[in-house]
């Protein structure tokens, strides 16, 4: 190759190269923002088998691009089993490519979970079945247990939320209260204990699992909801037709993506294939002038 | 647990006169009241038995290693075994306060916020042989329990939960994930 050739080859490479970079970047709908508050949403996924794998990868290829620092998981994070093997097979290796990276999860408990995952330190939980955590100034997360909500766990909700000075309150467990599952739905009895003090005390979002699917809830008095329960099980064509769907997606695998940024929230979902199913922005609910 | 008291009350009106209704609706509470409480020390017995051989091998901390999870988990059951060897069905859930307890249930499971709870009830159906001191099966779900539920049971302490296994309510041991005790059929 004479060196015209290979300086023209080398021009030509470098094109491909910045051309599918400027493509995998534009797969990305997020803004990106250096100082974003960045994190990743994963539900009802233990199953260890390939379709948690497939979107454990797409995870892993997102955050090539998109840095979030940790990741929320819905429950449900072993089916079947706990055993030192379980942990493994449908927790390390899957998401092992971020665990070695530094990403941080933070699981809820689902109802194929047993209470014994709070003490296991690589889901976060400081040892409690219902906890909170503020990852950024003015950000606070509340990770509850549905699958056991007593009058403790309400109290210490309550408490938490009066006493939380954080703008942005977001709160995530396994059950959803707003759901068109047909095989489980909105859960009415867990919404009638929670939704009071979630508008009471501002809570702006509400992310769920359980029903095995993506579903972007139409705001509900002011709230968003999210269920992200597809990440490694799929219920195929289990949205049905109840009004609340903003956008759903039952027929392929799913993650969502998220950045914080100010009084905005901006998310983009997508499949195991690295497809994005939904992505958009929402504001930050106003506080009341008073609360009650 | 307000809602049985009250029922208890509305029971009590229903069956006799205005004059004895002073008198009857006490004595109905205060039996009530001595039911519970005489469960809560079964509990709270339980529950201290289970502190005082919560200690070295089987104390629980967090850790990084799953196995650990386990090792700590069934060196806790075990322990418990040991210590309550003679443990049978009705030590804590005893005859007397049975009843109370189906009654108690009763009106969480009433109209249509009772057939909601009811379907969360059964969206699980746990395989479950009901043995007390017997550990719950690890591969089965533990049954969500509807909040309605839960406010109408007398308070337990932290890491012993009711749950339900079809159609009859168990005493959970969170931390050694053990069956304390139970009561058959309570939901019709």
């Amino acid at each position: 190759m004479t060196s015209n050739r290979r300086l023209h080859f080398s021009i030509a490479a470098l094109g491909l190269v910045l051309a599918s970079s400027v493509l995998a970047v534009d797969q990305i709908t997020l803004p990106n923002k250096p100082d974003s508050l960045k994190f990743g949403v994963i539900g009802d996924t233990g199953t260890g088998d390939q379709h948690e794998y497939a979107v454990g990868k797409q995870l892993a290829e997102f955050r090539n691009q998109f840095k979030y620092e940790f990741v929320v998981m819905m429950g449900d994070n072993t089916y079947g089993g706990e055993s030192a093997k379980d942990f493994q097979n449908r927790f390390e290796l899957p998401y092992k490519p971020l665990l070695d990276a530094g990403v941080k999860f933070y699981a809820a408990l689902g109802n194929h979970d047993t209470p014994a995952q709070r003490n296991y330190k690589l889901f976060n939980m400081g040892g409690k079945q219902y906890y909170t955590f503020r990852p950024k100034l003015g950000v606070r997360f509340f990770a509850l247990d549905s699958n056991y909500m007593n009058p403790e766990q309400l109290t210490w909700l309550e408490n938490e939320l009066k006493q939380s000075g954080s703008d942005w309150k977001i709160a995530f467990f396994h059950h959803p209260l707003y759901s068109s599952g047909g095989r489980h739905g909105s859960d009415m009895a867990l919404r009638d204990q929670l939704e009071p003090l979630f508008l009471k005390y501002s809570v702006d979002v509400v992310l769920s699992g359980h029903d095995h699917f993506y579903e972007r809830i139409k705001p509900q008095k002011g709230i968003q909801y999210w269920v992200v329960g597809g990440s490694a099980k799929l219920r195929s064509g289990d949205i049905g037709s109840t009004g609340l769907t903003a956008k759903g997606f039952d027929t392929g695998y799913s993650f969502m993506a998220v950045e914080i940024a100010g009084d905005e929230w901006h998310f983009q979902t997508i499949s195991d294939q690295g497809k994005t199913v939904d992505s958009g922005v929402i504001k930050r609910r106003a506080a009341p002038a008073t609360v009650k | 647990m307000r809602l049985g008291i009250i029922s208890a009350i509305v029971v009590g009106i229903g069956l006799v006169g205005p004059a004895q209704i002073v008198a009857q609706v006490p004595a109905a509470f205060d039996a009530e009241k001595k039911q519970i409480a005489d469960f809560e020390a079964r509990v709270k017995a339980y529950d201290d038995l289970r502190n005082k051989v919560d200690g070295g091998a089987a104390h629980q901390t967090q850790t990084r290693h799953p196995e650990k999870l386990a090792a700590q988990r069934d060196t806790l059951r075990a322990n418990i075994q040991k210590a309550r060897a003679d443990a049978k069905p009705g030590d804590i859930f005893a005859p007397d306060i049975q009843p109370l307890f189906k009654r108690l249930l009763k009106p969480a499971l009433k109209g249509s916020d009772g057939a909601e709870n009811k379907n969360t009830l059964k969206e699980e159906k746990p395989l479950v042989e009901l043995k007390v001191n017997a550990p719950y099966p690890e591969k089965e779900p533990l049954a969500t329990m509807p909040p309605d539920i839960l406010k109408q049971l007398p308070i337990v302490p932290k890491n012993i939960e009711y749950r339900m296994v079809r159609k009859h309510l168990v005493l959970y041991d969170a931390r050694a994930s053990m069956i304390v005790d139970f009561i058959y059929n309570a939901i019709p």
